[in-house]
């Protein structure tokens, strides 16, 4: 760390950075908006800005390179840099007469990296044109090399006097052109620079002031204008690197430089990285991450580390190469709702052109349907319908069992049995033994949202509480059922709140055991009322890893390529998910919000394969069937 | 030097990795073999793991895009690329169109408000057209918006031009340079080797003619792009032939910018019995080209190609530059479809946000318009 500590008795420290810089026309986009609340700038000449940095009066500077390669151990701020690929337009050769007649040279004694560009250039591609001669070298006072340059002299010229010179030089050559056609490669003239202890929020701060400045070249007058955008290139890229490489080893060479190394400042992130390495080798091991730790994870780590983390995890749950699906059918019997929760597309009100209840003829078309492409599980969820109690359900259901017994009834999201609850006046106890009994057989991990009070208030005002949520499924847990268990995301939470959404699930799953599998997807905005936020695939990515590596007792990780479409899908089986959830003739919900991916048995069984993987399909309870649909021994797996 | 965490390393290793990652961290570089492995390499995030710090030793976070225009100014085109369905054989045959110069370089003036830095000139090789309706198109355009940057023409129409019009490939570029072309556009690659080549492309430039093109092209100043048509009928080691082709040349010119990796398309044209590559194959031909491609500066996806979730995603498989039409402001937006036909430019730097990026607008020869 070195800021600066001009110590006057009484007053604050002045603790900003103390920036030395080249005052140019062509320094401005990089220097004009560095914030003086963090920046104490003062502009010079070349040499002077690189005497500062070395005497310590400056903790940063934009440099002369040649100063890089004799000062001292500098670091160099990455991306960015003062310097021109062919024609710079302001450093210049000049003279009265051709190059051919000369016989010595004046030197601005301002700029040692034009000093010594020339030479190089003199003594390599200019050498034809002076016949073997040596030029005899002289320097000059900063800003007069024009004045010198009469008769037999030639002089290098730079900056701004090298864009408003006198008539009469009417030799002049270009040195960043020479330097292009010579190498092929760019030229770079200045860089920021600073000792290798400098503060990434100094760097910070020189990006955001060139963020700001480059763009305003565009409205710089008509002649810096061109110069600025077409002559001067502020990149520092992988070709200027080795302009500015090449540049070093061949003054170096010719005896200029001490040494020719390029250091750059890395990335800030890269010792964070490293911290966090012991969580994410933790959660890889399975070992339990506290809400601490998830939280950092889940704020600093990167997709590319969480994945690979959550992927050593997956592995270790299911070593094998399979990767299951279900064939399944929603079942939305109504949408009618009281709930009206914001993020919702699907609801209508109950006098709505557009609400309906499904009749046991429409149910017993699809659920024919369903066996027909060997389906085993139906998902029946529905809207909070006022019209519908206790024995609607037990109806529905027994009907349905008899109908169909294959199918597995996965039924009623925790926020349903709530209603039936008050629309009958039931206890939740006896609800569930009467649905139990009428032939539900698991709970769909629906409604769960964030399980976050405060959130789900704002998002979902009307719903059951987190507590009530997990209660159900509590309930459900003791009396046998199996669960999933889902978040959605994406709307404005933050990720602390994904994280405590995640211990509350894994705490109940250390009492009972009974959630099969985690699914999460992100929020789908259209035909709602909620603003998104954090909703993309990369942080599906990352969230579903994070969930991967917290949830230490959950068997099963789903992918959701409902809304994910099927490429993020397959690249999640390598970050955490080993299910790629189920084939569905029909979902009305989530494509009711515009996402509007659908796959076919044939689609799924492609994706799962092209991915690296061999599809098998499971049941309900996430055991892997055969081909007759007859559940197979873990044994008989590997 | 970007340091790989232990644990990601562990993850690489177990997918057999480890020698390839060893060369990579000591700057070795990568094998015909190794390339293959990578391609077979099944733990995809792995593999994406690794371009991925190349990438950030490259770039760090800066994610590039630009604003361009794309102008095709005739869809007629002798060749019958099987893969193609833009082309149409003759001019009067059903859909196929040529647009006047006035309507060609129309599309650049209907632009006159529009901040663009550059127009991309791709088309058909039509055999009904002078010589001088290509000059004159890329004088009209400079007329009209003398800032602009004009890339176009593939290798493939360059040849095409060189035969036609009795040329070398030299004097075709000069004189394009001249009206006003600043570089070539990486199309028309497909697959160099000749057995994949044969099949999809008999009737164009094969793969040492295309690449002979760019070396001329840059030996005379011009930087270019370069490309693969990914998932038709090629095999795994005929990819990596090719990966491995356009690094040679590079070795020799230094010329290429940027790699682009074209996902094959099945609709309208006579491969449509094949299956589209997959995401999973988008992603780990982007990984496994940044690895490859040790001397190109970008490897770019295209949104329109990939979804905008899965080109959101490639910036974690070694990509740092999307591109794909961009506009200040968004007419309307087409219910239904499943990728929006263009981006505002807020919606594409908030998706390199989101991605934990920093988002940079480039022009065509990669200097910073802006930091977004």
């Amino acid at each position: 760390m070195t800021r600066s500590s001009t110590d006057t008795p009484g007053e604050p420290k002045d603790t900003r950075y103390r920036v030395a810089c080249v005052g140019y026309t062509n320094a401005w986009p990089l220097t004009r908006h560095l914030d003086p609340a963090r920046f104490d700038v003062f502009g010079s000449v070349p040499s002077e800005a690189a005497r500062k940095l070395k005497t310590g009066e400056a903790d940063i500077g934009l440099i002369p390179v040649a100063s890089l390669f004799s000062d001292g151990d500098y670091r160099v701020v990455p991306g960015l840099a003062i310097g021109c690929d062919g024609d710079v337009a302001s450093v210049l050769l000049v003279g009265e007469t051709p190059i051919e007649e000369w016989d010595s040279i004046a030197l601005d004694g301002a700029s040692r990296t034009s000093v010594v560009l020339a030479q190089i250039l003199l003594r390599g591609p200019l050498a034809e044109k002076l016949g073997g001669r040596e030029l005899r070298v002289f320097g000059v006072d900063p800003g007069t090399p024009a004045f010198h340059a009469q008769g037999k002299t030639g002089a290098v010229v730079i900056g701004d006097a090298a864009r408003n010179l006198p008539e009469r030089l009417t030799t002049r050559i270009d040195l960043g052109r020479v330097w292009k056609e010579w190498t092929g490669l760019p030229f770079v003239f200045a860089v920021w620079a600073g000792r290798p202890d400098l503060d990434p929020d100094a760097i910070a701060g020189l990006r955001e002031s060139a963020a700001l400045g480059l763009p305003e070249r565009q409205l710089a007058p008509e002649a810096d204008r061109t110069y600025l955008t077409e002559h001067i290139r502020y990149a520092l890229d992988d070709r200027a690197l080795m302009g500015l490489r090449r540049f070093a080893a061949l003054g170096k060479q010719a005896g200029f430089f001490t040494h020719e190394d390029v250091s750059l400042y890395g990335p800030p992130r890269t010792r964070l990285r490293v911290d966090l390495d012991t969580l994410l080798s933790k959660g890889a091991d399975g070992e339990r991450l506290t809400y601490e730790e998830g939280v950092r994870l889940a704020t600093q780590g990167r997709v590319e580390d969480l994945g690979n983390a959550a992927h050593l995890r997956r592995m270790a749950l299911h070593p094998g190469k399979e990767v299951t699906y279900i064939i399944s059918r929603n079942i939305n019997y109504t949408n009618v709702c009281v709930t009206a929760c914001k993020f919702c597309a699907f609801y209508r009100p109950k006098n709505h052109a557009e609400a309906y209840l499904l009749s046991k003829d429409q149910i017993s078309v699809k659920m024919d349907e369903l066996v027909k492409v060997g389906g085993i599980e139906t998902l029946i969820q529905g809207g909070l319908n006022l019209a519908l109690g206790i024995e609607y359900y037990e109806d529905l259901f027994r009907w349905m069992k008899a109908g169909w017994p294959g199918v597995a009834l996965h039924a009623l999201s925790p926020e349903e049995v709530f209603h039936i609850m008050s629309v009958s006046k039931l206890t939740m106890d006896q609800t569930l033994d009467r649905l139990i009994d009428a032939g539900m057989d698991s709970i769909p991990g629906g409604g769960a949202e964030v399980l976050v009070d405060s959130v789900r208030k704002r998002i979902a005002p009307l719903k059951c509480t987190s507590d009530e949520w997990l209660e159900v499924m509590r309930q459900g847990h003791k009396r046998g059922l199996r669960s999933s268990a889902t978040m959605m995301f994406g709307m404005g939470e933050t990720p602390a709140h994904r994280v405590e959404h995640l211990l509350r699930l894994r705490d109940l799953q250390d009492e009972h055991g009974g959630f099969t599998a985690f699914i999460c997807w992100t929020f789908v905005p259209d035909n709602t009322y909620i603003t998104p936020a954090n909703n993309t695939a990369a942080d599906y990515l990352r969230v579903n890893a994070v969930a991967r590596l917290m949830l230490d007792n959950f068997d099963n990780l789903q992918a959701s390529w409902v809304t994910q479409g099927p490429g993020v899908a397959q690249a999640s089986l390598y970050m955490g998910c080993n299910d790629f959830g189920s084939v569905m003739l029909e979902e009305n919900v989530v494509s009711a919000a515009g996402s509007t991916w659908s796959m076919t048995i044939a689609d799924v069984e492609h994706n799962i394969r092209t991915a690296g993987f061999v599809p098998v399909r499971r049941n309900m309870r996430y055991e892997h069937l055969d081909v007759r649909g007859i559940v197979t021994p873990p044994s008989a797996r590997v | 030097m970007i340091e790989l965490g232990s644990t990601t390393r562990r993850a690489i290793d177990a997918a057999g990795l480890g020698p390839i990652r060893e060369k990579l961290e000591a700057g070795v570089r990568l094998s015909v073999e190794d390339g293959v492995q990578l391609f077979n390499t099944p733990e995809v995030a792995a593999v994406g793991a690794l371009a991925n710090r190349v990438r950030e030793q490259r770039w760090g976070d800066l994610t590039y895009f630009n604003r361009n225009l794309h102008v095709n100014a005739t869809n007629v085109c002798e060749a019958s690329c099987i893969f193609c369905s833009f082309a149409r054989l003759k001019t009067g045959d059903p859909e196929s169109y040529t647009m006047s110069l006035d309507q060609a370089v129309g599309r650049v003036r209907a632009l006159r408000e529009e901040f663009i830095t550059e127009v991309h000139i791709v088309n058909g090789l039509n055999p009904d057209l002078p010589w001088e309706y290509y000059t004159d198109l890329l004088r009209g355009i400079k007329a009209e918006r003398p800032d602009i940057h004009i890339k176009g023409f593939t290798a493939v129409e360059i040849h095409y031009f060189a035969e036609k019009y009795g040329k070398s490939y030299e004097q075709v570029l000069t004189e394009l340079v001249e009206a006003g072309l600043g570089s070539l556009p990486g199309g028309g690659a497909e697959i160099f080797h000749p057995r994949a080549r044969k099949k999809l492309c008999h009737d164009k430039v094969d793969g040492d003619g295309w690449l002979e093109v760019h070396r001329v092209a840059h030996r005379l100043g011009l930087r270019s792009n370069c490309t693969m048509l990914f998932g038709s009928i090629e095999t795994i080691e005929e990819r990596v032939d090719h990966l491995v082709r356009l690094r040679a040349l590079q070795d020799e010119t230094g010329g290429f910018q940027t790699f682009i990796p074209l996902r094959f398309h099945n609709e309208n044209n006579r491969l449509r019995r094949l299956p589209e590559p997959t995401g999973y194959d988008s992603l780990r031909t982007m990984a496994v080209s940044r690895l490859m491609l040790d001397n190109i500066d970008h490897i770019k996806a295209y949104w329109i190609m990939l979804g905008i979730k899965l080109a959101q995603v490639s910036l974690a498989f070694g990509v740092d530059d999307l591109d794909g039409t961009v506009r200040e402001e968004r007419i309307y937006h087409m219910a239904g479809a499943k990728t929006p036909q263009e981006l505002t430019r807020t919606e594409l730097v908030q998706l390199i946000r989101d991605a934990g990026r920093v988002p940079v607008e480039r022009d065509t020869l990669y200097r910073i318009v802006a930091e977004a």
